[in-house]
Formats: C-alpha cells, structure tokens, sequence
C-alpha cells in the first residue's frame, strides 16, 4: 500500500532557471500539499497535463527525490526515514528510461538482482520465470545494444521485476512504444493486479487508464483536483468521455 | 555491494572501445611508436648527413689553405668544391641551395702563414640550414689544430706551457642520478598524461552517460546507498587511471627491449635497474592519490553535464591543467623543495625525478604524498556531495 499525506516538494532555482521559467521566485513549488492512497490489488492511476508534478511525485514514492514536506509510507515504510527499506519494496519502471547497452539481458537482470538483495538461486528462478513469460530466452545472451524497441522493454519489465517488488511504479511506461510492445506493459499491468500488487501508474493516454484503473487522482500544477475510484469519476462526468472530461476539470481550475 | 557495482561498471567499460583505446591500446603504442619512428628518422637523417657530399663554395687563389681544406679526412663528412670569383655570386647559390658552406680566403694566405699572424677567413652559410656552421666549423678547427701545432714547433713552444690550465672532468653523479635528472621529468609526465586520460572516458561514460542514457533513475531506486554507488562507479575511474599508467610503463618497457632505443649498454643497464619492482611500487604509491584526485574533480563535472559533448568540453580545460604541471619534470634545475611539494601534480612529478635519479628526500617525498592525499579526500568529498544532490542527478 502506498500513503501520501500533505506531499510538497520544493525545487531551489538557480538564476539561469529563473530566466527561462520567467519568473523571479528562487523557489518553485512542482508539488503541493498532495494526499492519496494506493490499495493492494487495485491500479491507480495519476494523471495530469504536462508539468503537472506527476514525475516529481513517483519520484518522491520511489525515493529518488526526498519531500521537502509530508509523508510517504510504502507498505507501512517511511520512505524518507528508510529508503533502502522502502525501496526493496519498489518496482520503478518509466517509458524514459534506458538500459546498459553493452550488458546482456541475463547480466543486468543479474545486476539488479544483486543489488536488490535478491540471492542467487532465487535470481535465477525468478529470472526464468521471467524470461519464459516474456519469451527472453532467444536474445538473452545478445547485448542489449542490439535488440528491438520491443525487446529492450521486456528487459525494462524484467529488471523492474526481479526482486517481486509489493509495490509497482510505472511512470508513463508506454510512452512512445508501438502498439505491440505497450501491450506487454498493459498486461504486466493487468498481472501485477492479479497478484494482489500495489501499483501506480501516470499516463497521457486515456484509454489504458479506463482499461486498467480503479483508482484516479488528478493533479494540477502540483495540486490535486480530484481523488477518488473510476466509478465516481465516470458517476460525475460532465463531458461524453473519459478524455473530454479531463481537459473539462484542468480546464475548470485554469479559469479559476 | 561496491564491490558488485565495480564488477558491473568494469565489465561495461571494458566493452566500450572509446575507454579500451585510450585505457590500453593507445598508451602501450604510443610511445613505441613514436620513439621508433623518430628514432629511424633520425638516424636516416643523420646517415644521410653524412653521406652526402657536402658543396662547399669557395672565394680563393691556389693556395695552401685550399689545399688543407681539400685534404681535411672523410671521417669529417664527403664534400666537392665550386670556385667563385666573387662573395656576390656565392651567397646566391648559397640561398639557393645550391652549396651549402661558403669559406672566402685571403689571396695572402701564404704570406700570413709565413708571418705567423692570423688568417681571416669569412664563413658564409646558411642559417636555416641546422648542423652546416657546425660542419664548416669542424673543417676549420681541423686545419688550426694542425698549423698550429706546426707553429708550436717552428716557435719551439711546448704546447703545455702555453695552456695555462688542463682541464680534466671527473663526473660523480651515478648513471642512475643522470638518466632521473636529464630524462627523468619525461616518465611522470607521461604515465600522468596517460593516467588524466585514462580516467577521463570511463568518468564520462559511468556518469554522464547514466544520465544520457536514462539509466540513472533506476539505478537510484536500487536498496543501495548511494555512496556505495559512487564508490562502486569511482573504483572504475580510478582503476582505468591507474591501468592506463601501467600500460604507458608497458610501453616504454617495449621501446626499450623491442626497438632498442636505447643503444649504450651502460644506460640501458642503469634504466633496468631503475625500473625495479621497488621504484614501481613506490611510484604507484605516489601515482594512487593523484589518480583518486584526477577522478573525484571528473565526477564533479561529468556527473553535472548533461550530454557526453558537454563532459568532454568540460573537461578540456581540466585537462590543460593537468598537462602543463605535469610537464614541469622537464625543466631542468626544478626541483621538489618545500615549495613545489605543496604544489599539486608538480610534487608528484618532481618526486617521481627524485625517484628515479635515487636522490629522494624522504620528508618532502611525505609532503607531497600528504597534500596529494588531502586533495583526493577534498575531491572525493565534493563529487560525494554532487553525486547526493537531486539537482545535479536528474534534468
């Protein structure tokens, strides 16, 4: 489970960064005074426009970013008072994210299992495991360098994977894949459910969210404008769609 | 947990064919190659000197003097002669290329000789031409050494009671002492060279590169302090450094043994000795907080550029202030004192001299190892705080 209460985040802005944004502030505010909560079993979704503070807020759950106030708790774990203790308990996978070009699949999977801890003969099981599910078997040996879009995404889920994290993170995982491979990410999705895993996940794209999410906060220049399931946000929609009634709610507190 | 993230990060670098060219290949080749390659050309150039006939442009009359000139032996160099009427058109040639010396004698050689007074002789000869005054010089001194002797004789004069003093060099220093003195400046600032060189890829690669690549983000979210990471990557910077070092050794050990470099026995001999395990020991006790230096500074740079370019023109400069210390071994007459020592780079340099030549002052030797290990923790301790800062890591 995953608890956020009154989450900030604070970024000092260096002269420069006070040119480009505009503005003569020496601080900006990327996340404000944020609550939510992630149910085991259930995907929540965390959605906003870009800039919104989505990033900066996974960043937060999966401790790359300390708050600069509040409180994140990671299955009961304080993640700022026990971050390697929360982060055992962490899968982070993003669209964004690359991989060692020059390692194999088997290497870093071996890698990652080693630093999470994982010892070697469940790293070995667990890598299996993976690798038949995915059908890794035929470029686990090849250098990662090498492989497709595809491939290289199945290498991301099988690192994110490899410790049997409580807690998933997925921060926008299917941005800018081709069909096929974000189908593999909607069903790790949809398997980490199943096993009764804690997942967040941030998206621009509307229909993997009515797909897979019970849960929806919508963020805001780092605020938080609406907190509930998908039942009640289908019950108070306005506009005919999913996609229409987001644009209506961030629209609704721009002319605010 | 370092130790794993070393493996990891040292496998990956091995694999990269930047760091294994500048790491390995580059400076085992190197040196050898450019020795032998200067080596043969100096030589080739040298045989060709004096092998070929020299043209020497004369301004005389039949006298004795020409014929001193003609007779001087061919141990001296080959040479043919063109007679000119007059100085003009003989410095034209000269400017042309066409001779290479020109000597103008006095029609009243004989007489001069006869009188025993001295014979002016004007030597003309071009300036850009290196080794050709040098060459007119030797023919010279060869017919003033002979004539002179015969005025000695004519005079009655013996020779010693005319030269005052008889100077006799005895020299004390060991070849040890002469090689560390003249040559020794080149050794440190080569392996410092090879050493700033080699840590520069891999720092590159395993910060910057993280951050290119996107790796870093994950590498964050691992149960891992992050100064376990820091140390894991940095054990990999400071590891090529140092492996670089070694491989330049290797290839000055190769332009010893396999190009024979060096040709007198007795030098070659006192280098061998120098190279013992000893010295090498040592000089990798000196050259460790230095590359630890090297890599701290390079972790506070690489880890804040955001793109490989813009590590490597951060670098650049860095690297010119690693060069010209370095190169301070070179100078003669700069010695480790009690000033130099504090100096960073320069102590190292100096006392890798001091190595060598084996006149090693141990309390300065103490100094300069202290400041090197005061600067590497400093440098360890700001990429520490880079390495930790949110800012720094992430765009």
């Amino acid at each position: 489970m995953i608890a956020v209460k009154n989450l900030t985040k604070s970024f000092d802005l260096s002269k420069k960064q006070q040119k480009e944004f505009g503005t003569k502030e020496k601080t900006v505010t990327a996340v404000d005074n944020v609550s939510f909560a992630c149910q085991p079993g259930r995907v929540h979704a965390l959605l906003g426009a870009n800039g919104a503070g989505k990033t900066t807020t996974l960043r937060m759950l999966s401790t790359i970013f300390k708050p600069t106030s509040g409180l994140i708790t990671i299955n009961g774990i304080d993640v700022t008072k026990q971050p390697n203790e929360a982060r055992k308990q962490i899968g982070f996978l993003t669209g964004s994210a690359g991989l060692y070009a020059r390692l194999t699949p088997n290497e870093l999977i071996d890698y990652f299992g080693k630093l999470y801890g994982v010892e070697k003969t469940t790293i070995e099981q667990r890598k299996n495991q993976l690798f038949d599910l995915l059908d890794m078997h035929e470029f686990k040996d090849k250098r990662i360098g090498k492989l497709s879009t595809g491939m290289k995404q199945k290498v991301s889920i099988c690192r994110t994977m490899i410790h049997d994290p409580q807690v998933v993170i997925f921060d926008e995982p299917t941005s800018g894949l081709d069909v096929i491979t974000a189908e593999n990410i909607i069903h790790l999705i949809q398997n980490c459910k199943n096993e009764g895993k804690t997942v967040i996940f941030s998206s621009h794209i509307m229909g993997e969210v009515d797909l897979l999410c019970d849960d929806i906060t919508i963020i805001h220049k780092g605020k938080v404008l609406f907190n509930d399931t998908m039942e009640a946000f289908r019950n108070q929609m306005v506009a005919p769609n999913l996609t229409a009634e987001f644009i209506r709610i961030v629209q609704q507190e721009k002319n605010n | 947990m370092i130790f794993t993230i070393f493996l990891k990060e040292l496998k990956d670098t091995l694999r990269d064919k930047r760091t294994v060219r500048m790491m390995i290949i580059i400076p085992t080749l190197v040196l050898p190659l450019i020795l032998s390659v200067v080596t043969k050309i100096s030589h080739n150039f040298e045989k060709e000197a004096a092998e070929k006939p020299l043209k020497i442009g004369v301004v005389s009359n039949q006298n004795e003097l020409l014929q001193e000139l003609k007779n001087v032996p061919k141990t001296l160099g080959a040479k043919s002669f063109v007679y000119y009427k007059d100085s003009s058109s003989l410095k034209t040639d000269l400017k042309n290329d066409s001779i290479q010396i020109g000597f103008y004698v006095p029609t009243n050689v004989a007489e001069l000789k006869e009188k025993m007074q001295p014979i002016s002789i004007t030597v003309f000869h071009n300036g850009a031409d290196l080794g050709m005054q040098e060459r007119a010089d030797s023919y010279l001194d060869y017919i003033h050494d002979k004539w002179q002797k015969e005025r000695y004789k004519k005079l009655k004069i013996n020779e010693s009671t005319i030269n005052p003093i008889a100077k006799k060099y005895t020299n004390v220093a060991s070849n040890q002492e002469m090689i560390g003195k003249i040559i020794g400046g080149f050794l440190p600032y080569l392996i410092i060279s090879f050493a700033f060189m080699g840590c520069m890829f891999p720092a590159i690669d395993l910060f910057t590169g993280e951050r290119e690549r996107g790796t870093i983000e994950t590498l964050l979210t691992v149960p891992v302090a992050r100064w376990k990471i820091l140390f894991g990557k940095m054990g990999v910077v400071v590891f090529s450094g140092l492996m670089a070092s070694t491989f330049s050794f290797i290839g000055i050990y190769l332009s010893i043994e396999v190009f024979d470099f060096v040709e007198n026995p007795e030098i070659l001999a006192a280098i061998k000795d120098i190279l013992s395990p000893a010295f090498i020991a040592m000089l990798y006790l000196l050259l460790l907080p230095l590359v630890v230096f090297f890599a701290g500074l390079m972790i506070v740079i690489t880890v804040r550029a955001k793109t490989f370019k813009e590590a490597q023109s951060l670098l650049s400069p860095l690297n010119i202030l690693v060069v010209l210390p370095a190169m301070s071994g070179l100078f003669p007459g700069f010695e480790l004192n009690e000033m130099t020592a504090m100096i960073p780079i320069v102590n190292i340099v100096l006392a890798t001299k001091e190595l060598m030549a084996g006149t090693l002052e141990w309390h300065l030797v103490a100094l300069s190892f202290g400041i090197m290990i005061v600067l590497a923790i400093g440098a360890v301790f700001l990429s520490y705080k880079k390495f930790e800062s949110e800012s720094t890591l992430i765009a």
